[in-house]
């Protein structure tokens, strides 16, 4: 493997050539009586990094609902030289009935100065020429580089990486196209056998030239014509796909996941929801209930997503789901879920229970009142201010057009992208406030400009130990949000396995510092049809010293480090010894 | 279901006695065909015989879920006298599931079929619906007796975790209750 070095002391030298010095050192000396830094400070470098070209996004009105749906974004390293690279799916442009353009997809491979230069011809990742919806990054056949699937209005596409800067579209030849509305896409071991399996979200049957025929029907509030749908169109079912030794068969009704009752499909996620050692699945979905498929640690499912009460929000409604965000936001070791919703909803967060269940926490944390009128879509929890606790952005961005005109009903069809602050610890029990806090306001220039945002994806770009956010939006270049915030300290972990897949999804790492125990794990979907950055991040406020790294992966071993100093990427790989005797016995007997 | 070809029929049938009957009298007021009459009467005891239907059978999905629930109720009891642990489990989540059932009136199948009824525009109580008493579709259950079965369901499934005689009681008690309250008197 390439050397995926701890390299912060480097990037920040050359992050000072690239942007004025602004990172050199990572937190230069404050000037007396200077104000202290903002903790939370965003700013636009999409287009002197080199991210331009234009996201389409069909109609500039927006007759069929595929016109406002976006794309995603993912951070990867694909030609594996440890510096994070981008890839943004594009859509196509119409007029009227007439398709003008096919949106190419973007491969921007990040220089050492940490500029991007397009390589999608070279890379040979265009698209195909399909309407692209979104991007999993995974890899799906075991050979150590990062392979690259599209969702699309259309016939999907998998990009396997051939090692060597180039791809090829072996999609065809795997059956993975499943032609339809695809959005959301999940790699994930659901069997244990070693290999990547799949989950495809679908979202409405419908055909292109329904979309080019499309009218505005639907009334909103009697004012204005907008695109009709969802209700009134017809759902396409989610497929599931397992992976045997890098070929995929078509398991969805054997797995226990056919899709019933036909969801909207929008958003999934694979996370070991019920903590027993198997990752389960969520599946966001738009206007429809939730679904919760629980593993039985043989890659069968079973849908629970009601009487695990993350099937509807606190009310008992389906809410118009679009993406979600996971972690533990409050620190008690359970994966907690944040959904994100249609406008003048709560967007809910789900504090786990435990063993799988949740609780709608959405009014008492804060945040659902925070973006009730926005309307949501990708979203990340992560620790932007490196103070141990993990925060909230949220990508947001209304789908019809035509509310401009009545501004002061619900606002804006472009809307700012939102930040949470997560003040975990900060606020005194029983005083009134709530764990998180609207901070959109001043969290700088990045987060000023409205947009109609959609897909995101949260990764340390530049190295320098602040997480950075990459977002699409509707009609316009992507958005990289540089993290210039003064944080506290940090760590990134990047988890490897020589000679196995180059994104060990579901390997969880859980570190102790500071007297706080954190756990992040290698993510397959979450946000809105996005990928993040594969490494895993975490702030330790203060604390200069890690007491213990604990690296469990996908088969069940373990390993640990321990005195791990702070402010660097500690790449684990999985053969480590650790320093108290090897890797350590799986943590469950049978199943690996 | 209506047949088309019998609408057909009377259509055409209605139009030809309409044409010999203007041919052969003096222009009168004008008025719609007896036969088309008597052919749109049938349908509409079609339509509301069809809206009855749907409610007989909705509150037929209710009684089986519910007797499946009874039926794991009891599993769970005789399991939790005879100490056996997993067999518990296994019945106290399925009644879990049922109780959720019954609150999202069926399961995901059935869930799909009221989605496609939607589509159509077909909403059985669209006054219960502006209301907010009701969601979208539903026949049966209100918001607020969905709500409180939510609730049981996901009891009794954390209650499956760890089983306990004296807790399933108190669960099934409720679900009893609001079933009795609000479902099973429903016409």
């Amino acid at each position: 493997m390439p050397p995926r070095i701890c390299r912060a002391a480097r990037a920040c030298a050359l992050l000072a050539l690239t942007f004025g010095g602004a990172c050199a050192p990572r937190h230069p000396p404050a000037a007396p009586n200077a104000a202290p830094a903002p903790a939370f400070r965003f700013v636009d470098v999409a287009a002197r990094a080199g991210l331009g070209r234009v996201i389409l996004a069909g109609r500039p009105e927006k007759d069929h609902v595929l016109d406002s749906a976006g794309t995603g974004v993912a951070f990867l390293d694909f030609d594996r030289d440890g510096r994070l690279d981008a890839y943004v799916v594009n859509a196509w442009s119409l007029d009227g009935a007439t398709v003008t353009a096919r949106g190419r997809n973007a491969l921007y491979r990040q220089r050492a100065d940490h500029t991007f230069e397009d390589v999608t011809d070279a890379a040979g990742v265009g698209g195909e020429g399909e309407w692209g919806a979104g991007v999993a990054v995974a890899d799906y056949d075991n050979d150590g580089w990062a392979d690259i699937f599209v969702t699309t209005f259309g016939r999907n596409v998998l990009y396997r990486n051939l090692g060597d800067g180039r791809f090829t579209n072996v999609a065809p030849a795997l059956g993975l196209e499943t032609p339809g509305w695809n959005t959301a896409a999940v790699f994930f071991d659901a069997d244990g056998d070693g290999w990547l399996d799949l989950y495809i979200a679908q979202y409405i049957d419908c055909t292109l030239e329904d979309v080019l025929k499309a009218e505005r029907t639907l009334s909103w509030r009697g004012l204005e014509k907008v695109a009709f749908g969802p209700f009134g169109l017809k759902g396409a079912p989610d497929r599931f796909f397992r992976n045997v030794a890098g070929r995929f068969v078509d398991a969805t009704d054997e797995a226990g996941m056919k899709d019933l009752a036909l969801g909207f499909g929008f958003a999934a996620r694979a996370a070991d929801f019920d903590d027993d050692g198997d990752l389960d699945l969520y599946v966001a979905n738009d206007s429809d209930p939730n679904y919760l498929y629980r593993n039985d640690g043989t890659g069968h499912f079973r849908e629970v997503g009601v009487m695990s009460l993350c099937a509807f929000d606190g009310k008992g409604a389906a809410q118009a789901s679009m993406g979600l965000a996971t972690g533990d936001v409050d620190g008690d070791g359970i994966l907690d879920l944040f959904v994100s919703n249609f406008s003048e909803d709560f967007k809910t967060l789900y504090k786990g229970l435990g063993d799988g269940f949740f609780s709608d926490v959405s009014a008492e944390t804060g945040v659902g009142p925070a973006v009730y009128r926005q309307l949501s879509w990708g979203a990340a929890l992560a620790d932007f201010d490196n103070d141990a606790d993990l925060d909230l952005v949220i990508a947001n961005g209304h789908i019809y057009p035509q509310i401009d005109r009545h501004p002061e009903i619900i606002g804006t069809y472009r809307q700012r992208a939102s930040l949470l602050e997560n003040r975990r610890g900060q606020v005194p029990a029983g005083a009134g406030e709530t764990l998180f806090r609207d901070v959109t306001a001043e969290a700088g220039p990045g987060f000023d400009v409205a947009r109609a945002h959609r897909g995101l994806a949260v990764g340390d770009f530049d190295d320098d130990g602040r997480l950075d956010i990459l977002m699409s939006a509707l009609d316009g270049p992507p958005v990289l949000l540089r993290n210039e915030g003064a944080s506290g300290a940090w760590l990134t972990v990047a988890c490897e396995i020589p000679g196995g897949t180059a994104v060990p999804v579901g390997t969880k790492v859980t570190i102790t510092a500071g007297g706080r125990r954190q756990t992040r794990d290698v993510a397959s979907g979450d946000s809105y049809v996005s990928t993040h950055d594969p490494r895993l991040h975490f702030g330790l406020g203060r604390t200069e010293m890690v007491d213990e790294v604990l690296v469990q992966w996908p088969d069940g071993t373990r390993t640990l480090r321990t005195n791990v100093r702070a402010r660097q990427i500690l790449v684990v790989r999985k053969e480590e010894k650790s320093p108290t005797g090897g890797p350590l016995e799986p943590t469950r007997s049978g199943r690996h | 279901m209506i047949r088309r070809g019998a609408v057909r029929g009377a259509a055409v049938l209605g139009v030809v006695l309409f044409i010999a009957s203007d041919a052969s009298t003096q222009p009168r007021t004008p008025a719609t065909p007896a036969e088309m009459v008597a052919t749109y009467d049938a349908l509409a005891d079609t339509i509301l015989a069809a809206n009855k239907a749907e409610r007989k059978l909705v509150l037929s999905i209710l009684s089986a879920t519910y007797g499946h629930a009874q039926a794991e109720a009891a599993r769970a009891r005789q399991a939790l006298k005879a100490n056996d642990a997993a067999a518990a489990t296994a019945a106290i989540e399925n009644l879990a599931t049922a109780v959720g059932q019954i609150a999202t009136e069926g399961d995901n199948a059935v869930a799909g079929i009221r989605k496609r009824l939607l589509e159509g525009g077909h909403h059985a109580n669209s006054e219960g619906e502006a209301q907010g008493v009701y969601e979208e579709g539903y026949v049966i259950v209100t918001k607020a007796t969905k709500k409180e079965l939510l609730d049981s369901s996901q009891a009794l499934a954390r209650l499956a975790r760890a089983p306990k005689a004296e807790a399933l009681e108190a669960e099934w008690k409720k679900v009893e209750a609001a079933w009795t309250k609000n479902i099973a008197g429903a016409k």
